[in-house]
């Protein structure tokens, strides 16, 4: 089936899309090549000196990308299991359904930013209910100012605002799944941990990995918490590769090697989703 | 008026589904498309609504070129296997939508939606949700779609083929008085089955396809007595055809050593040489003075029994109108009617039939 | 057994809910201290540790100028940014979703497939890439701090997600029901809008619910892009974020940011529980 009109549906929104990208990608790529900063401003042509540079001398970009890898992994894999559970829970036999499927949509539906801003309130760590909570112990633990605390708090406003987005892919996913492998266990006799092990997980795979890759996608991108709750520190302890970039490029105006920084980051990140999605799949398939 | 196709070809990958499709269809007629799955029913029905485009070869209505019509200002109308209506419409608003694009009359719409639906017996079904109809009820409510049309040429693809037995044998019925009333009015129906039973009830003219070729186009009758080579003897009998080597020499024909017999009327003055024998299954019975046969798989199925047979390199499936049990492993006398043997060359091709003689 | 279970069930959801609720909490009783009750230590209940007053609340009314917040336009340009840009997003996508589930696109070697993915992996890039492309390129068609400059930004952040949404949607639609269409006499714009469309409505709204979320939640484009003709909502609160932070306005500002999409929650869930999301999302 294939007709003349199909441009008519398909182009106005590529050629938008195409429209609006092309300067920014076309610059950035320019941008790259040249060295551009607040000393030396203007278009001139280094070549891939940049580039060169941020694979030789930058360990901080490298630190700051196995930061984003560990902390986006860590997440992911908490908002699963946390998302799953719940899921699970409200799925069906739970008294309040409907007010619990709500109360645990709503974090994300909620500005991240905004959020943060009221974490940091939260974890303050003289006048937050967190440490007055703490002090009863005698205890006064640095949410925001000690290295593996700052990464743990980042981790848990994370948990916090997008476990939401997990639960409602998993709980639609749920909702969806047919009846009938399910009277089968049980005219088999199996219980409930049985049950999920043989029944819900593989039959849950595919929606599974849809939702871990669109969260992964999302939690690289991380920026708006660690730029308000810890702007990246202490130090450059929760610094990810996003903050990194930022700091290059509009703190201290380095134009040009921010551009290339940005190209490496996301020419690494559409080859690791990639790869990823191919792993992933062929998991589920050879599970089936 | 008359639809022609000439050399249509269609080949979007490694296999033809379209190769070299040649028919004349006229008005007033009801043309079977009969052939095994994936033989390119679907695709050459999909390439006379318009759908699919082919590469090559034409397509003619009353000498105008189809291909240069784009599909919605194509007078056809179509049926599909899986019951398809617009879920989002009404019974009445399903079978009125054709009308309501060609703007007309609201009065004249009225009509002819009634008169539809009554033709397929859904008097009173107007207001009803497609969701709360069943499947017979929803092809039913399609068939009177594309009857509201009243176009030149219908397109049935299996239309029975997702209901269940019962259902389907009283459509059956059904569809062939509406047919016979919506031939004559001038249209060109066109029905694509896998069943050659079903073929045989609908009457008018056959079409055997398979790998995307016709491979014969004649009448129902024709079609059964002389089929044209043994893909077609295979495709057009259910069960198949049974097919066996064997040679004529001297006024006999011998299949083998124990398996011999006198060279029927109807193939006297067949050269000498190699062929391939065909004998329908009601053609094999049980009897006395027989050809000693081991059965192989005996399968009851309603008041008839198949009886799978084998002697060396002859294997073959016999129809009792009984139901019998044997064992497995048992021999029998098997006796072949003769009378009623085909003799096709060894590329296929027929050489002498029952009802016709030679070729 | 089947005891335990529930008690550990109800546990871990009254856990979460706690875990869920408890920073709005301490934003609602933040919202309505002041100065002296922030600084002390931590508060929790009005008039039993600190006394109420109704500052913050009315902080969001008046203008920085006069000590307060002033969240009433910016909450205003965010509607109106995150609705426009949703609009022109869903619109467009979805037209260009139905291209790539429905016909065969090939030019040299890319496909379809190769176009959805370039749609889609418009969501890998980090807001931080774009950001100074487009800062350059805004200014120079002087659309820097103009709600159409951040429109057309937003559309680039949106239109993926209605094409991946709508995209999947479409594949479930039977092409049977497109065809039937055609054979019946529309041409293809008539078979979108007339047949394809009015069955489609779920995964539109789907696509149109996350196209809110992700544009009312988004921030560090209007907080490059906006300076003082136009703010966002998200942009205008985290300024508060500096030396001496007035968390009773901030709070309330706060909870005002978020009250609108706790109604797209509900909505959420009751499409959720029809069973028209999961169709949707799959």
């Amino acid at each position: 089936m294939n007709f003349k009109h199909k441009y008519m549906f398909l182009l106005p929104g590529l050629l938008v899309l195409l429209g609006i990208l092309i300067f920014p990608i076309g610059f950035t790529v320019r941008l790259s090549l040249s060295s551009w900063d607040s000393f030396y401003p203007g278009l001139d042509f280094i070549g891939i000196e940049n580039y060169i540079r941020l694979f030789t001398d930058d360990l901080r970009f490298w630190e700051a990308f196995g930061r984003l890898s560990m902390l986006s992994l860590t997440t992911v894999f908490l908002q699963y299991v946390i998302g799953f559970s719940l899921a699970l829970m409200v799925w069906k036999g739970i008294v309040f359904q409907r007010f619990f499927r709500v109360l645990f949509l709503i974090p994300m539906m909620t500005t991240p930013v905004i959020m943060t801003v009221i974490w940091r309130t939260f974890f303050h760590e003289s006048l937050g209910p967190v440490n007055d909570f703490f002090n009863l112990f005698g205890m006064n633990p640095l949410w925001l100012s000690s290295e593996i605390l700052a990464k743990f708090t980042v981790i848990l406003v994370e948990v916090w605002q997008w476990t939401p987005f997990m639960f409602l892919l998993l709980l639609a996913g749920l909702l969806s799944l047919p009846k009938e492998p399910y009277l089968a266990a049980s005219i088999d006799g199996a219980g409930p941990i049985r049950t999920f092990v043989y029944v819900t997980f593989p039959l849950m795979a595919p929606i599974s990995i849809g939702a871990i890759i669109i969260r992964l996608i999302e939690a690289s991108k991380i920026m708006d918490t660690v730029y308000v709750l810890t702007s990246g520190g202490p130090g450059t302890s929760t610094e990810t590769s996003s903050f990194y970039i930022f700091i290059k490029g509009l703190r201290e105006f380095q134009f040009g090697y921010s551009a290339a920084l940005s190209l490496t980051y996301l020419i690494i990140m559409i080859i690791s989703f990639t790869i990823i999605a191919k792993i992933l799949v062929k998991l589920m398939v050879r599970g089936n | 008026m008359s639809l022609i196709a000439s050399n249509l070809c269609l080949k979007p990958d490694t296999e033809y589904h379209l190769n070299d499709v040649c028919f004349e269809m006229s008005k007033g007629e009801i043309y079977t498309i009969i052939g095994r799955t994936l033989a390119g029913k679907t695709t050459l029905l999909k390439t006379i609504a318009g759908l699919i485009a082919p590469e090559s070869g034409s397509l003619t209505l009353d000498g105008t070129d189809f291909g240069r019509i784009p599909v919605w200002k194509r007078e056809v109308a179509m049926v599909y296997q899986q019951f398809i209506n617009y879920p989002h419409l009404s019974v009445y608003e399903n079978v009125a939508f054709p009308l309501k694009q060609r703007r007309m009359p609201n009065v004249e719409i009225r009509n002819r939606v009634m008169r539809a639906l009554s033709q397929v017996g859904l008097d009173g079904f107007e207001s009803r949700k497609i969701q709360a109809l069943s499947g017979g009820q929803q092809q039913r409510v399609a068939l009177a779609r594309s009857l509201v049309k009243e176009a030149n040429i219908v397109l049935l693809d299996e239309p029975l083929v997702n209901l269940d037995y019962k259902l389907r044998e009283q459509l059956r019925e059904e569809f062939r008085n509406i047919f016979s009333a919506k031939a004559s009015e001038n249209s060109i129906l066109i029905y694509s089955s896998t069943d050659p039973v079903e073929a045989m009830q609908l009457g008018g003219q056959i079409l055997v396809m398979d790998e995307g070729r016709i491979l014969q186009q004649a009448s129902a009758k024709d079609v059964y007595e002389n089929p044209n080579s043994t893909k077609v003897s295979q495709i057009t009998n259910d069960p198949a055809m049974n097919l066996f080597e064997g040679t004529v020499a001297d006024g006999k024909v011998i299949i083998s050593s124990e398996i011999h017999f006198d060279l029927p009327q109807h193939c006297q003055g067949l050269p000498q040489g190699s062929y391939t024998f065909g004998l329908r299954a009601a053609a094999i019975s049980l009897a006395d003075g027989g050809f000693p046969f081991t059965v192989e798989l005996s399968e009851i199925s309603g008041s008839e029994t198949f009886l799978h047979l084998k002697h060396e390199h002859v294997q073959v499936v016999g129809l009792l109108d009984s139901v019998q049990n044997f064992n497995i492993g048992e021999t029998v006398s098997a006796q072949f009617d003769t009378a009623h043997l085909y003799a096709f060359a060894t590329d296929g091709r027929l050489k002498s039939s029952p009802y016709g003689g030679l070729k | 057994m089947g005891v335990l279970y529930s008690t550990l069930k109800y546990l871990a959801v009254t856990l979460w809910s706690v875990f869920v609720i408890a920073p709005f909490l301490w934003a609602i009783s933040t919202s309505f201290k002041d100065f002296q009750s922030v600084t002390n230590g931590a508060t929790y209940i009005p008039w039993v540790d600190f006394e109420p007053t109704l500052e913050g609340w009315r902080a969001l009314w008046k203008s920085p100028a006069q000590g307060g917040v002033a969240i009433v336009e910016p909450f205003f340009n965010s509607v109106f940014v995150t609705a426009a840009g949703s609009a022109i997003s869903i619109v467009l996508g979805t037209l260009a979703a139905y291209a790539l589930s429905r016909f065969t696109f090939k030019a040299g070697p890319i496909r379809n497939g190769d176009i959805t993915f370039f749609f889609i992996s418009q969501r890998i890039m980090p807001p931080v890439v774009l950001a100074i492309p487009f800062f350059i390129m805004l200014g120079k068609f002087s659309l820097l701090d103009t709600l159409v400059g951040l429109i057309l930004v937003y559309i680039v952040l949106l239109m993926p997600i209605a094409v991946w949404i709508m995209v999947d949607f479409f594949n479930k639609v039977p092409r049977e029901i497109d065809e039937t269409a055609l054979i019946d006499g529309c041409n293809p714009y008539q078979a979108f809008y007339k047949v394809v469309l009015p069955n489609s409505i779920p995964g539109i709204v789907v696509a149109g619910m996350f196209c809110m979320i992700f544009g009312w939640t988004d921030f560090f484009f209007s907080f490059i892009l906006t300076f003082t003709e136009v703010q966002l909502l998200p942009v205008a609160i985290v300024a508060l974020n500096s030396s001496i932070t007035p968390w009773w306005s901030l709070s309330a500002a706060a909870l005002v940011s978020v009250a609108p999409l706790v109604v797209v929650a509900f909505i959420v869930e009751r499409f959720l529980s029809k069973g028209n999301l999961s169709g949707a999302l799959k």
